[in-house]
Parts: structure tokens; C-alpha cells; sequence
């Protein structure tokens, strides 16, 4: 380990006199075999269904969808945008930017979708 | 003002007793650790790790935090991104975890063999019970904590505040954070989590949306775009209009406000230097220089030819003594006597001789076209003697002579052919030089029109190939990027029709059954597929020929055409700048105009980034309506003590937004006041420090055998009393 590395302490060390078991007894070959459950697993296994519905609990706090009329904004200039181009599905201000629109390739183009999340995605 | 971390190594960890508790506010943005009772927490880092390969010694470490990016160039940090313990709000890798307490406890000066202070760490609104008891069991069983406290960190933020008499003790708590927004209704001092409402944006939202845009626009500077330095771009100019379409008019307009409110990043950029047109006598030299040196090669050149016009004469003289004591020895002893020499027959010393005469006369620089083809001729009737003798009358050994002469005349022949063909091609060539100029010279207006049409239609033919060509091509060498796009677009034109042809040969034959290949014909299919494959390939270079030539051709005769330059294809990783013009000191400006305000907006309006839930201001009328009192007193205080807390709310015009939104909602009338927090990033923690310092904060902790003997169930219900 290089000096500079060293007198900076920039790595963790391996032994820690607090701990009981330490990082490598644990997760002995580095990276541990355990996979950990997503978010999305945890809400599963949960079972919120089974509580009462009125206790708040992660699911039941989270907001519901905007009842607020959507705004259209043009994806590439962030103005308003009432018009939408129906070949590459990407909304647009005037005339320039169409032309500008019209002229991307297609990564640009599904990028630009990604924004709001409305690009292709095949899986 | 971008946020420094702090992570001296303290070094009065043993001053304190083993009843301090130590408080830790655990956000996915900042990890901030320090003592009860303090004002300022003493160790703040990224709550990120990283786990690169040390380059030489081939180990892996880990790096927690963000540090100096000068020392990890020891590192090879490509298959190591930086990883976080939370997804959303909620912890769930506990290994990273583990990892950040290791460092976080380590920069505090721990030593010992455990912890002995109680711990009070925050965590997200109504967290998932296995969360929680995996951050209990981690913080029992590996650092042997005594005791342990769980709370929010919007609450302890609102409760400090309410101490400084910013918010009443009504009041609703919004907290935009780093991935999530909270807003949590308080009564009488204390959460009530039913009327508590989230969205899943947060900051992270915001500067992931601006970095997206720059890269968009910008492409060729994508490498500069580092999310540290969008988050500093972020916090230094983006601010949330008060309304947004006004402003977006504003900009759209072009007028002088949108003209002040922008803001240009230089990057840097060094002119190059301007090359001085080279003097006469620098001209003078390098011309002395060069003809010198074509002097010598010329002299080389001479000395080399004369060399070799000397070896072959010699060789031909040897050749022809040969040839002469030939003639002189007998018939039986000539094999016997050819051996010696090297050749066969003497057939063989002939051809060798009129060959050797023949380079010589080359290199002499005669004529001897007419000599070849007279050799030829000669030689296809001499080598060719077996060809017209018909087969029966041959033997074996003959008939395979036979065979190889026959072969060698044909070629010999294609060859003439082929020759012949070439010479034609020419003189076509010529002739149709010679038409075009005349046109030209006979009209040159309309000559160059029609010159400019054909490039025109030539370049977009070529363009929209190569386009075609390099985005499947970027696709095929694995842009990460392109990643919404995926598999799909890597199926090129020909391709794609040979699944054209092959789902339709399955589909059309037959409803019921598949019989496709009962009959002959439908085999064919398959010829017709490759066919296809080829000409794809084949096709384009027809196209780049003749968009060449008519180039050169404009470039020749018409003095103001500019041959167009052709668009750099769209890889990310490219960082050519379409050299049509010098580059100037504009094309390394980034100009933040409309991205400043509409970065932010979308923390009111989600929708803008495809988050189907509700914004800041619909939220707090969503956590009005949860908490379902019918009691308008209580709602009116509710809404006259609106605080802002967390790193979001330091955008300027937040507090003005948020006050309009709210006054659509609520009936007219309503009293409505929107205050920040004194430190919106740090007044968690020190809401968590003042509250663990007080006498009754052990009363509120469960320890080890609390946690065993209760189990899941109690851990579930186990919420802290805020008031104290």
C-alpha cells in the first residue's frame, strides 16, 4: 500500500477492537453469499394485509396520484408544450424544436423518453 | 455551498461515561455521528461505500465516504461503483451498513472491546420490521451496545424547532429528503403517523434529472458531468419559480430577465496557438532541403538500376556459354551434364534466357509489349502441343500433361480477357469525361444544380446508413446508456426482414398444422435470406463511391461549395466537437437557463419525471385529509405552523410555492404560515442529541433482553414519546 494511502487512511481497516466478530469471520471470501431481501421483498414479506388497515404502516403513508391535471412540458426545451410528435412519442414547443426532434437519433431520443420514464423498454 | 464532510479521528472517546448515549442520524444522503448533548455532530460522511481492487497488490478494500479522487488512482475502481445501504428510505443492505458503523465508530476514537453507550439512531417514517430488528441485532450482537433508541428524524428536527419557538406545537412537518418526501402532521407535540403521507422524490430525483438534461444537451462534455459537481451546480443556482409557466414564457421570449437569470459555466479551455504563416526563407529552405534529397534518391535510384542491368547482362552471358557447350556434348550425356548445372532441359534454358533478356531490356527502358504478346503466342502453340492431340492416342503420364495445358491456356486466355475488358472500361470512361465537361462547358448553371441535387441525395443516403450502422453498433459494443433501449435495436435492417421472413413462412402456412417445408419451394426461403444478409453490407459502398466523386467533382468547379461535414456518430463516449469552424470559447460554455427552475419543479409535480403521486403542496392537503378530525380549529393551526425541514427545502422560493399551493387547498380564509428551520440539514441531529441528553431518554430504550425476551411483535409497535 502506498504511502500517501496509508497516512491518509483511506481504506477501512480489517480489525476493529469494538467489534465482537469481525468483517472477515463473518463474510469469510470477501463479498458475502447472503442476498439480501429489496425493498420490495420486505414490503412482501411483511404481510400488512393481515394487520389492521387503519395502523399506519410503509404502505399505507405513501401518497396517492396527483389529482392536479398533468403539465405537458417540452422534453428537450422545458417549455410549455402542447403539441407531441406521435413517431418518437417526445413532446414539443414550436416548430424549431420539432425540427430538432425529428433530427435525433434514436438513443437521443429513448433518453430523452427515460426522463419521464416513458422509453421502450425491452427485457 | 457545497457540504464538506468531517472525519478527523476524535480523540476523547474515553472522556465521556458509559451513560452518554451516542447519537447517529442515519440519512441516506449524510451519515452524522457525535454525542449527546452536543450542538454539532463530530463525524459527517457520504453514506456510500465503495469496495475497489488495490491495482498492484490485487486486494480488495473498502472506502467509505466520498474521499480525494487524486488517491484512488491506486485503485481499480471500474467494477466498483458507489454502493449504498438504502433503497428508498429503508435500509436493507446490512453488510454496507455494517461496514459505515465500522468507520463511523472507528473516526469517533472507539476502542474497547464494545460500545458501552446507548445508541439512539433514526430511521424512516413507519419502518419495515425487519429493518428494524436487523439494525437492533446488528448494533446487540457485533457491537454489544447496551441499549438502543429508534426515531424520526423530521420529528426530532420539529421538536428542537419548537423549542426555538419557530413552530407551534400543532403544525405539519415537511421533510423533502434525499430519495423521499414526509409530511407528518403533529398534535399536541406528538406525531401521529396515521395522518402522515410520502412521495418517492427527493433530492436525488432532482439532481439525477439535471444531470440527465446537461448530458442531453451537451453531449460532447458528458465527462465533466460528475454527480458531485451537478450536486454542487444544484445547490448553487437552482432555485423554484413561483409559477412555472410564467417563467418558462419568460425564457421562451427571450427577454432581458431570462437573459440575467442564466447562468453560463466556463469550462476551461486553452486556445490553440495561432500558427504563424511561414516566412520566405523558411519556404527558401525546405525547398533546398527536398530537392536535395530527391537528388540522392535519384542518384540511388541510377546506381541501384545500372547495378542490376549488370548482374543480368552477366547472367545472360553464362546463360548463353551454357546453351553453347550444350550444343557441343552429346545427345546421351546431356541429362548427366544438365544436372550439374541446375536446369532440365533444355527447353528450360531457353525460356530462362528470354526471360533474363526480357528484365534486362525493362530495365534498359525498351519497349517490349509487342514481345510479350509475340512470346505468348509462340509459347501457346509451342507449350500447348498435347492439347490437340485427341485422348486414345495419348498414355497416361501424357494425358495428365495434357490436362494441366489445357488448364493453363484457359487461364492464360481469361486473363487477355480480362485485360481487353479493362481497356474498354477505360475508354468508356473517357468518352463520358469528355460529355460531362462539354455539358458543363455548354451550361454551367443548370451542369451545377444538378451536381448539388445528386451530393445532396448521395449524403442522405449515406448518412442514414451510417446512422443506422453506428447506433447498432454502439448498441452491439454495450453502451450502458442505451440501456432503455436494449436488445431490439441491435437487430440491424437485415436482420430484422430475416424475422420478417422466417415468422411469416411459419405463420402463413396453414392454420392448423405446420408444414412448412412439404414443398420444395419453401427452402428457398432461406437462400433469400442470406441474399439478404450480403447485400446490406455490399450496398453502402457503391453510395460512399459515388458521393466521393461527385465531392471532388463540386469541389473542383464550384468555388463556394463546402463539402458538408458528416455528424459525428452519436456514441456518448466520443468527445468530438463537428470541426466545421475553429473551435471558439462558446462551445465550452454549459448555460443553465431553463434547467434551474425545472430541475426543481418536479419536486412539486412529480409527474414530470413519470411519478404517478402527488407533490409538496397536494401532500399536505392529502395529510389533512388522512388525519380525518372534522375539527376546522384544529386544521386551521395545523396550517398556520408549516415547517420545512431537510436538504431539499434550502431551494430558494420554496417557502413562497409551498404557500400558494397550500392556499388553493384550504378554504379561504385560513391562516397559513410556512417557516424553515434554523439548519434544515443539521437540526435532526441536534433535535436527537438534545433529546437523548434528557434524564427520561433511558427510559425510552430497550436493551438486549428487552429485544429477546418481547420479540417481533413489541419491536413493531415500539414508538418513541417525543415530549419530554
Amino acid at each position: 500500500m502506498e504511502a500517501e494511502v496509508i497516512k491518509a487512511e483511506l481504506v477501512l481497516p480489517t480489525h476493529m477492537s469494538f467489534k465482537r466478530t469481525q468483517m472477515y469471520e463473518k463474510y469469510p471470501k470477501g463479498q458475502s453469499k447472503v442476498r439480501w431481501k429489496q425493498l420490495k421483498q420486505i414490503i412482501q414479506a411483511e404481510n400488512y394485509q393481515n394487520y389492521d388497515p387503519d395502523e399506519p404502516n410503509y404502505v399505507n403513508i405513501e401518497s396517492p396520484p396527483s389529482m392536479q391535471p398533468c403539465k405537458r412540458i417540452c422534453d428537450i426545451t422545458g417549455f410549455e408544450a402542447p403539441y407531441h410528435d406521435p413517431r418518437t412519442n417526445l413532446r414539443y414547443a414550436n416548430a424549431d424544436v420539432f425540427k430538432l426532434v425529428r433530427s435525433l437519433p434514436n438513443e437521443y431520443v429513448q433518453r430523452y423518453l427515460a426522463l419521464r420514464k416513458a422509453a421502450v423498454v425491452l427485457r | 455551498m457545497p457540504f464538506i464532510s468531517k472525519i478527523e479521528r476524535q480523540t476523547d472517546y474515553n472522556r465521556f461515561p458509559s451513560s452518554t448515549p451516542i447519537v447517529i442520524d442515519n440519512g441516506a444522503s449524510y451519515f452524522r455521528i457525535g454525542w449527546a448533548g452536543e450542538t454539532e455532530p463530530r463525524v459527517i460522511f457520504r453514506n456510500i461505500i465503495q469496495r475497489p481492487r488495490h491495482k498492484t497488490t490485487g486486494e480488495t478494500v473498502t472506502v467509505v465516504g466520498d474521499h480525494d479522487t487524486a488517491l484512488l488512482r491506486y485503485f481499480d475502481c471500474t467494477r466498483s461503483g458507489p454502493r449504498s445501504a438504502f433503497d428508498g428510505n429503508v435500509v436493507f443492505q446490512f453488510e454496507i451498513m455494517e461496514y459505515i458503523l465500522d468507520f463511523a465508530f472507528d473516526r469517533l476514537g472507539a476502542n474497547g472491546s464494545r460500545i458501552d453507550h446507548p445508541i439512539l439512531i433514526t430511521e424512516c417514517v413507519c419502518n419495515p420490521v425487519q429493518s428494524r430488528s436487523k439494525m437492533a441485532e446488528l448494533l446487540f450482537e457485533t457491537y454489544g451496545v447496551p441499549s438502543v433508541a429508534f426515531g424520526v428524524d423530521a420529528a426530532f428536527s420539529y421538536k428542537y424547532n419548537q423549542l426555538r419557538g419557530i413552530c407551534e406545537r400543532d403544525g405539519l412537518a415537511i421533510c423533502p429528503g434525499f430519495t423521499t418526501t414526509h409530511v407528518i402532521p403533529f398534535v399536541d407535540g406528538e406525531p401521529v403517523y396515521k395522518g402522515c403521507s410520502r412521495t418517492n422524490i427527493g433530492g436525488y430525483h432532482v439532481t439525477d434529472n439535471l444531470k440527465q438534461l446537461l448530458s442531453l444537451k451537451y453531449p460532447h462534455h458528458m465527462a465533466r458531468f460528475t454527480w458531485e459537481k451537478i450536486e454542487d451546480l444544484k445547490m448553487e443556482h437552482c432555485y423554484i419559480a413561483p409559477d412555472y409557466a410564467l417563467e418558462a414564457r419568460l425564457f421562451q421570449k427571450g427577454s432581458k430577465e431570462a437573459e440575467d437569470k442564466t447562468r453560463c459555466w466556463q469550462l476551461p479551455w486553452v486556445p490553440p496557438p495561432i500558427e504563424e504563416p511561414p516566412s520566405e526563407e523558411e519556404i527558401a529552405r525546405k525547398a533546398a532541403i527536398k530537392e536535395r534529397q530527391g537528388q540522392r534518391l535519384r542518384e540511388m535510384a541510377e546506381a541501384k538500376r545500372s547495378s542490376r542491368i549488370n548482374e543480368l547482362e552477366n547472367q545472360l552471358q553464362g546463360l548463353e556459354f551454357l546453351l553453347q557447350q550444350l550444343g557441343q556434348v552429346q545427345e546421351e550425356e546431356i541429362p548427366s551434364f544438365l544436372s550439374k548445372t541446375g536446369y532440365v532441359s533444355k527447353h528450360e534454358i531457353e525460356s530462362t534466357i528470354t526471360k533474363v533478356s526480357q528484365s534486362l531490356r525493362k530495365a534498359k527502358g525498351e519497349a517490349k509489349v509487342e514481345q510479350a504478346e509475340n512470346e505468348e503466342k509462340a509459347d501457346s502453340s509451342d507449350k500447348y502441343p498435347l492439347i490437340n492431340i485427341p485422348d486414345n492416342m495419348l498414355t497416361a503420364e501424357q494425358l495428365k500433361e495434357k490436362k494441366r495445358q489445357i488448364f493453363l491456356k484457359t487461364t492464360t486466355e481469361g486473363r487477355q480477357r480480362a485485360k481487353q475488358k479493362r481497356v474498354e472500361e477505360e475508354l468508356e470512361r473517357e468518352k463520358k469525361n469528355r460529355e460531362d465537361e462539354e455539358r458543363r462547358l455548354e451550361n454551367p448553371e443548370l451542369y451545377l444544380e444538378q451536381m448539388r441535387t445528386k451530393y445532396k441525395e448521395l449524403f442522405e443516403k449515406v448518412e442514414q446508413r451510417k446512422r443506422l450502422k453506428t447506433t447498432n453498433g454502439g448498441h452491439a459494443n454495450g453502451n450502458s446508456s442505451s440501456g432503455a433501449v436494449g436488445r431490439g435495436e441491435r437487430l440491424n435492417a437485415a436482420q430484422r426482414e430475416r424475422m420478417r421472413l422466417l415468422t411469416t413462412a411459419a405463420f402463413d402456412r396453414g392454420k392448423g398444422e405446420d408444414n412448412f417445408g412439404a414443398k420444395d419451394e419453401d427452402w428457398q426461403l432461406y437462400k433469400l435470406m442470406s441474399k439478404d444478409n450480403d447485400d446490406d453490407d455490399d450496398g453502402p459502398d457503391e453510395n460512399e463511391a459515388e458521393l466521393a466523386r461527385v465531392c471532388s467533382r463540386l469541389q473542383e468547379i464550384d468555388p463556394t461549395f463546402v463539402p458538408k461535414p458528416e455528424t459525428t456518430p452519436s456514441q456518448p463516449t466520443s468527445a468530438e466537437i463537428p470541426r466545421v469552424r475553429p473551435l471558439t470559447k462558446e462551445d465550452f460554455q454549459v448555460v443553465l437557463g431553463v434547467e434551474r427552475f425545472r430541475c426543481p419543479e418536479i419536486l412539486f409535480r412529480p409527474n414530470l419525471v413519470g411519478i404517478d403521486q402527488a407533490g409538496l403542496d397536494e401532500m399536505t392537503g392529502v395529510s389533512i385529509r388522512r388525519l380525518s378530525t372534522k375539527n376546522e380549529v384544529l386544521e386551521d393551526r395545523l396550517t398556520s405552523s408549516i415547517f420545512m425541514t431537510g436538504g431539499c427545502s434550502l431551494f430558494p422560493g420554496i417557502n413562497e410555492r409551498l404557500e400558494a399551493g397550500v392556499r388553493m387547498l384550504r378554504p379561504c380564509g385560513s391562516t397559513i404560515k410556512v417557516a424553515r428551520a434554523s439548519d434544515p440539514v443539521l437540526d435532526a441531529w441536534r433535535g436527537a442529541s438534545v433529546f437523548a441528553a434528557n434524564m427520561q431518554f433511558q427510559q425510552q430504550t430497550f436493551s438486549r433482553s428487552d429485544y429477546y425476551e418481547k420479540g417481533e411483535d413489541w419491536l413493531r409497535h415500539y414508538q418513541l414519546r417525543y415530549t419530554l
